[in-house]
């Protein structure tokens, strides 16, 4: 991973970053800030040096969508009553489009911060991030638990999957024998992974993890600048004045 | 003397049975630990052994639901008075499967390491000389910046081995450690094992494979369906007739010493390798 | 030198024991997903460990256990799973007051179970469906279904909720044989520790 300002800043900055600006773009009124918000997640996307990847992920998430809300929306809403154009089997509404199209930017912010944010920590900084911040270790294992987990997982399918295929079972073939495949492919891995927590959360007592009354400490240090602070309150501001904003319009409407 | 006669670890009369089971898992258990002692117990699988190291750690009755009977006291105290963290500060476990020892929430070997102290709180300046200090004990300073999931069975082995070693207890309880490791990485696990000893770690292990316990062995717990069968030096264990009914092998260095007992070379079995060189030399030169 | 982080609370309502259970099961659920995706099934099977927590630790593990999975399917797979966490969460909740009840006992009862959480499953994930995405969450049959019966019927709920339920009641009949078969399999020293209420001869 580059170095870079984007991905030195506080976990908890970016993580903060998702319900801000989603909410803020579903309260404000009409779409502008949304994609001004967009704009900002592109840019920090840039600046991150994850564009390329960014921007691919969001346009094959982007344009299906798009297309069904121009279908669903567009043409068949029942709030439509101003229509742009008559395609002959069905009519486009205005108001369909507008919902479809705040809908769709909605979509693409709050996934956009969210990948930014997926992209641009570290694992081990989270859980240091979380531990020393309001939110339990407990909540902090069982994220980082539940992503460590899955490719060890994979590993012990992988190695029952080429046994099976040495012993000459297929994996192609018709939908019902692939359904059968599937189930003594799972059924090994499900049991021994479950009967294995047994030995996992003994090692997780032994080694002081429900310990109560101490303050826990981590190897990894993390980094939370003024600039954090300022940043997370700035956010917390921007979103108060927004819903206080668009409250304020539509009372006054 | 490497052995004191202070006692470490008591056993007075515990019995234990796991939720919904008639039959004890294991039961009147009475002996013993001494401060720097070599302990083993050997037992055929289901014997009883790994239930009897869960219980000297204290996970027995705290982690495992199930009723107890008697009581087991680690450096004078009754487990059942301590939390299972805290016992872990003066008595370590270290179990078979490595994959299962690992905290599943740090991506470095060094991270992992830490684990348990950043628990008790310890400040990151110990940790990272605890952490430098330990990962040279396990022999795994080349890895500290490896992610654990990608390393050798055996590599993972020592850096639980490492993680529980970290918090300092004074004594380990290794459950067939090594059982899942080829025999490069168990012969590893072997040499610190013996070299913590030898720095005055009490050592409590399990094992099915005979052979290098009789060898490093003060005393062995034979077990048998949850029963006691007897505690005593390996010489003594190993004589016993019942052996092969218990699914116990005959370690093949007892054999050995056995048949030079028989030829007058010892004067009783042995199963010190400096011993029993020195023993063989001396009728070499004696032959010369 | 001063001791860096915080005080913990002290009284935990998550055991141990309980927890580790959360991200193996998390786990299972993505690891049925991607191997749906690899043998090219045209189904999800990403609840098989959210009904085992579900027998094991009860309903709002279960729950968790299903938010969880659509946390990291969106993380892993594809951001668009993420508002369906909360349908994860309906259902891992709901099996497992219908599990504490005793419903997992027998054959009748895990049949129950399936049918209602087939219901609740496309009641949910219609609603998320018609009021998150609009309609139709991407291009795939099910969304091209959806089209074809809104163009019929000109109800947007309507459709979006009967091609869920079709393929829902196939989903989770696999799902639910699996689960059945593995908390039958799971040796009895191990559901021991747990409080189960899973099987007849108790």
């Amino acid at each position: 991973m580059t170095d870079n300002w984007v991905r030195r800043l506080n976990p908890k900055t970016k993580l903060l970053m998702i319900p801000v600006f989603g909410i803020a773009t579903i309260v404000s009124p009409g779409m502008l800030l949304g994609l001004f918000l967009l704009l900002v997640v592109i840019v920090m996307a840039w600046q991150a040096n994850i564009i390329k990847k960014f921007l691919q992920t969001m346009i094959s998430f982007g344009i299906p969508i798009a297309v069904m809300l121009f279908i669903i929306q567009g043409l068949y809403s029942p709030q439509n009553h101003t229509y742009v154009a008559n395609l002959g089997f069905a009519k486009l509404g205005l108001e369909g489009l507008m919902y479809g199209g705040k809908l769709l930017v909605t979509l693409l912010v709050f996934m956009g911060s969210f990948y930014l944010f997926n992209k641009t920590i570290y694992s081990g900084e989270l859980a240091a991030a979380l531990i020393k911040s309001s939110l339990s270790d407990k909540g902090g294992y069982l994220i980082l638990a539940s992503l460590n987990v899955v490719p060890q997982m994979k590993r012990q399918l992988q190695v029952i999957k080429e046994a099976q295929e040495a012993r000459g079972v297929q994996t192609g073939g018709s939908l019902l024998t692939r359904i059968k495949v599937f189930i003594p492919l799972m059924g090994p891995v499900i049991l021994s992974s479950l009967i294995d927590t047994q030995e996992r959360g003994m090692a997780l007592e032994l080694r002081g993890f429900d310990l109560k009354n101490v303050s826990k400490t981590s190897y990894i240090q993390v980094v939370d600048t003024k600039l954090d602070k300022l940043f997370r309150i700035g956010m917390l501001l921007f979103l108060i004045i927004v819903t206080a904003f668009s409250i304020y319009l539509k009372v006054r409407r | 003397m490497k052995v004191s006669s202070k006692d470490v670890i008591s056993v007075n009369n515990f019995s234990f049975s796991y939720p919904q089971t008639k039959k004890p898992a294991i039961s009147s258990m009475n002996f013993t630990v001494k401060e720097g002692e070599f302990f083993c117990i050997v037992g055929a699988n289901g014997a009883g052994k790994s239930t009897l190291c869960d219980s000297l750690v204290g996970l027995i009755p705290q982690y495992f639901l199930g009723t107890t009977k008697g009581q087991v006291l680690v450096n004078g105290q009754e487990t059942t008075k301590q939390t299972v963290a805290e016992l872990s500060l003066e008595i370590g476990l270290v179990f078979q499967n490595p994959f299962n020892q690992l905290s599943y929430t740090t991506s470095t070997v060094a991270e992992e390491l830490a684990y348990g102290l950043g628990n008790h709180g310890i400040p990151r300046s110990e940790m990272l000389d605890r952490v430098a200090a330990v990962a040279k004990k396990m022999r795994i300073e080349s890895l500290l910046d490896r992610d654990p999931l990608t390393l050798s069975g055996g590599q993972i082995q020592r850096v639980a081995f490492g993680s529980t070693y970290i918090l300092n207890p004074s004594i380990l309880v290794l459950d067939e450690c090594t059982t899942q490791l080829d025999p490069i990485g168990s012969e590893e696990i072997f040499t610190i094992i013996k070299q913590l000893n030898d720095e005055g770690v009490t050592v409590v292990m399990t094992d099915t494979e005979t052979e290098r316990l009789s060898m490093y062995a003060d005393r062995i717990l034979l077990l048998d369906n949850g029963l006691q069968m007897g505690v005593d030096k390996p010489q003594a264990i190993f004589a016993r007739e019942d052996l092969e009914k218990l699914n116990i092998s005959t370690p093949l260095n007892y054999q050995l010493t056995q048949e030079l007992t028989k030829i007058g070379i010892l004067d009783s079995p042995e199963f010190n390798q400096d011993i029993i060189l020195e023993k063989i030399k001396e009728v070499e030169n004696g032959y010369r | 030198m001063k001791r860096q982080g915080r005080r913990v609370n002290s009284g935990s309502l998550i055991s141990t024991k309980v927890l580790v259970l959360i991200p193996i099961a998390v786990g299972i659920n993505l690891l049925g997903g991607t191997l749906c995706s690899t043998l090219k099934l045209p189904l999800f099977l990403d609840m098989i460990g959210t009904i085992l927590v579900a027998c094991l630790s009860g309903p709002w593990m279960a729950g968790l256990c299903g938010l969880l999975t659509n946390l990291f399917l969106s993380v892993v797979a594809n951001p668009i799973y993420l508002p369906y966490a909360f349908v994860s969460f309906l259902c891992g909740v709901v099996t497992g007051y219908l599990v504490k009840m005793g419903l997992f006992k027998s054959k009748l009862g895990v049949v129950i179970i399936w049918l209602t959480c087939s219901l609740v499953n496309t009641i949910a994930a219609s609603l998320i469906t018609v009021y998150v995405y609009g309609g139709a969450s991407g291009v795939n049959s099910t969304s091209l279904a959806t089209i074809a019966l809104l163009a019929t019927t000109k109800k947007i709920f309507l459709s979006v909720m009967s091609t869920a339920m079709i393929e829902n009641l196939l989903d989770k009949a696999i799902v639910f044989i699996i689960a059945y078969t593995i908390i039958n399999k799971i040796p009895s020293h191990f559901l021991n520790q747990y409080s189960p209420n899973l099987r007849s001869d108790r």
